[in-house]
């Protein structure tokens, strides 16, 4: 137990009722480079058919930016208190807020000879992370960051809430969040309902679908029957997550965010309680044009709170006050978890024997 | 006021008495029909699976008054049909159940996430014998509705209480539709045709000895209208048998009812003259 917890007993495990287990996700945004290898590694496991050409269950969005669909910050959605008794009114995004899958002139340039570039044919104004890198403020103190984004699998999910069929539903053994294919009726509430907008409809389907945790894969329904973490987790070149569940007390999801508390959900005040969490982004602080160092948060403290909510000072000086500890020849089980490159360690999905 | 001259009160109660006898007994006689019976036909061969099949143009017909179901969707109060034409008509082989309504807005392919089909159904008990709660029947008193959407055609449905709905895997029963005019005067017609013999559990039986329970349901696609955002109707009933003028049981008591309100009239009126001669 760390000797930053002031009181062992502020630490409680809110998993939801009635549920076992809750699967969590920590992603460490000092790592995201925005290779957008997760996006790719999702899609090409699980939504390839058609219909859901414009769907990324996994997607990486630069922030400050628009995001993925755009706008879907406020699109509604939600709880409108944390005793989960009134939904918030939401939307279903346009489909140019998602953007459309181009289609690219690969054709001439592969068969015809063509020497121009590779680009889309047309209809290209609005896509995933469009407004790519542009992030916010004036040179020479511009900032940016990735975030990525899956679904949440909520403890409090409102999409399961909005489904007037009870098509959506949550795992007793995990908490993972799925959509029953047989039962959706494709009324789209889900969709509306879901504050991150990470519930998709599929008009060939006639059907929503979303992220499933890749639970193949933590059930070990593979090929060679092991279980792996969620592809988006394994691909990622820098190895920026860390799965497990979030009653694992020995875990380091566990340690992140109930005990040193630096792993935050992103937009709280939606009132789902998210089960992926976020180490907050650090940046140089400002420069001066002469290039001098001026005692100035890049990243606003009060942007990064609109994503992360009140936690985030705490969270950052956590943090900081762990760096310094190792610069000062120190240890930290904070910073050694952060830091760890052991797949043992970063993905401990095999602790519950029922889960 | 002199004897043997009618007053003007007696006059006066004559003619009320008088209109109230009109109306009492024409109007019964002019509409003959239960408010919430759907009147149908025998009819020979199977002639009226199209929706614009000449036959149709000898089926009775009903306007049904629809209004927004119970439900705790979003914007459930939110809709748009107000009324559904309905006609029915048996052969000896064949329920067919005709719908029409106006919707100015032909909805059909939901293409994209934010559009939404136009559909219609009809829901009967699954037990003939025992009325279902409306709202998609209940768990020991179920519903076999027929769902005709403008994208995906026609499905058979099951039902024990809102949210509970499934499909057969293979629907007993067709449907056909058109969609013609414009503006607000553009209409929807959907023939369902479902064999009277139908063999499957939880299907209603269509030859049953009574009257047979009916209701109506329209969604409007270009208002969002799905899942209990929906015009619904109350519970109507196909009688036992088709008939063109209400049962002489009806008009007799209507008769009746007409003569006992003239009746109570005249021997107030009666008993008010002759108080008011005894005053005098």
């Amino acid at each position: 137990m760390s000797t930053d917890q002031q009181d062992d007993s502020d630490t409680q495990i809110d998993v939801a009722e009635g549920i076992d287990h809750q699967v969590a996700m920590v992603m460490d945004l000092n790592k995201c480079i925005g290779c957008q290898t997760c996006t790719i590694a999702c899609k090409t496991l699980w939504t390839e058919d058609g219909g859901s050409e414009y769907m990324y269950w996994n997607n990486v969005e630069t922030k400050p930016g628009a995001g993925y669909p755009r706008g879907w910050e406020d699109s509604g959605g939600g709880w409108q208190s944390g005793e989960h008794s009134e939904r918030q009114p939401g939307e279903i995004p346009d489909q140019e807020d998602y953007g459309r899958a181009w289609e690219f002139n690969h054709s001439e340039i592969m068969y015809e000879g063509s020497d121009e570039p590779l680009r889309p044919r047309e209809g290209a104004e609005w896509g995933p992370n469009w407004d790519e890198d542009e992030g916010a403020g004036e040179y020479p103190n511009s900032y940016y960051f990735y975030l990525p984004r899956i679904c949440n699998h909520c403890t409090h999910p409102s999409c399961v809430e909005a489904c007037p069929r009870s098509a959506l539903y949550k795992r007793e053994e995990d908490g993972i969040v799925l959509v029953d294919q047989e039962r959706c009726r494709g009324y789209r509430y889900c969709v509306e309902g879901c504050p991150y907008k990470k519930v998709y409809y599929n008009t060939v389907s006639k059907k929503s679908e979303k992220c499933i945790f890749c639970y193949p894969r933590i059930e070990g329904e593979g090929p060679d029957g092991q279980t792996y973490a969620p592809a988006c987790a394994e691909e990622c070149p820098p190895q920026l997550r860390l799965v497990g569940f979030l009653d694992d007390e020995q875990g380091p999801i566990y340690k992140l965010v109930e005990e040193y508390e630096v792993a935050l959900p992103l937009h709280p005040e939606f009132q789902t309680q998210p089960n992926v969490y976020y180490i907050p982004p650090f940046a140089p602080p400002q420069h001066t044009e002469d290039g001098e160092t001026v005692d100035v948060d890049r990243i606003p403290r009060q942007y990064l709170e609109q994503l992360f909510g009140e936690g985030i000072d705490q969270a950052l000086d956590t943090i900081e006050r762990h760096r310094q500890r190792i610069e000062r020849g120190g240890e930290s089980e904070l910073m050694e978890i952060l830091q760890d490159k052991n797949p043992a360690k970063q993905y401990r999905l095999e602790v519950f024997d029922d889960g | 006021m002199g004897e043997g001259r009618p007053s003007r009160v007696t006059v006066s109660v004559v003619c009320i008495a008088a209109l109230v006898v009109l109306t009492s007994v024409a109007t019964p006689f002019a509409s003959a029909r239960p408010a919430h019976e759907i009147p149908f036909s025998e009819v020979q061969g199977s002639g009226l699976a199209s929706p614009t099949a000449d036959g149709w143009d000898g089926v009775p017909s009903s306007d049904v008054a629809l209004g927004s179901a119970p439900s705790s969707v979003p914007n459930a109060d939110d809709t748009t049909v107000e009324t559904v034409h309905v006609q029915a008509a048996r052969s000896d082989e064949r329920l067919f159940v005709r719908l029409q309504w106006h919707d100015a807005t032909r909805d059909v392919g939901a293409d994209s996430m934010r559009r939404f089909n136009d559909a219609v159904a009809v829901q009967f008990p699954v037990n003939t014998s025992a009325r279902p709660p409306i709202a998609m029947g209940g768990q020991r008193n179920m519903v076999n509705v027929w769902y005709w959407s403008s994208d995906t055609g026609t499905q058979e449905l099951l039902a024990g209480g809102p949210g509970s709905t499934t499909a057969f895997p293979d629907p007993a029963v067709s449907a056909n539709a058109t969609y013609h005019g414009s503006g607000a005067n553009a209409t929807w017609t959907v023939v369902y045709v479902r064999d009277l013999e139908a063999a499957g559990e939880n299907r209603t039986t269509l030859e049953t000895e009574g009257d047979l329970d009916v209701a109506f349901a329209v969604w409007n696609g270009s208002n969002a209208e799905r899942a209990g955002q929906k015009s619904v109707s109350e519970w109507h009933y196909f009688p036992s048998e088709s008939r063109s003028a209400g049962p002489p049981f009806e008009a007799l008591l209507w008769s009746v009812a007409g003569v006992a309100v003239v009746a109570v009239v005249a021997v107030t009126a009666f008993g008010v003259a002759r108080a008011r001669g005894g005053m005098q």
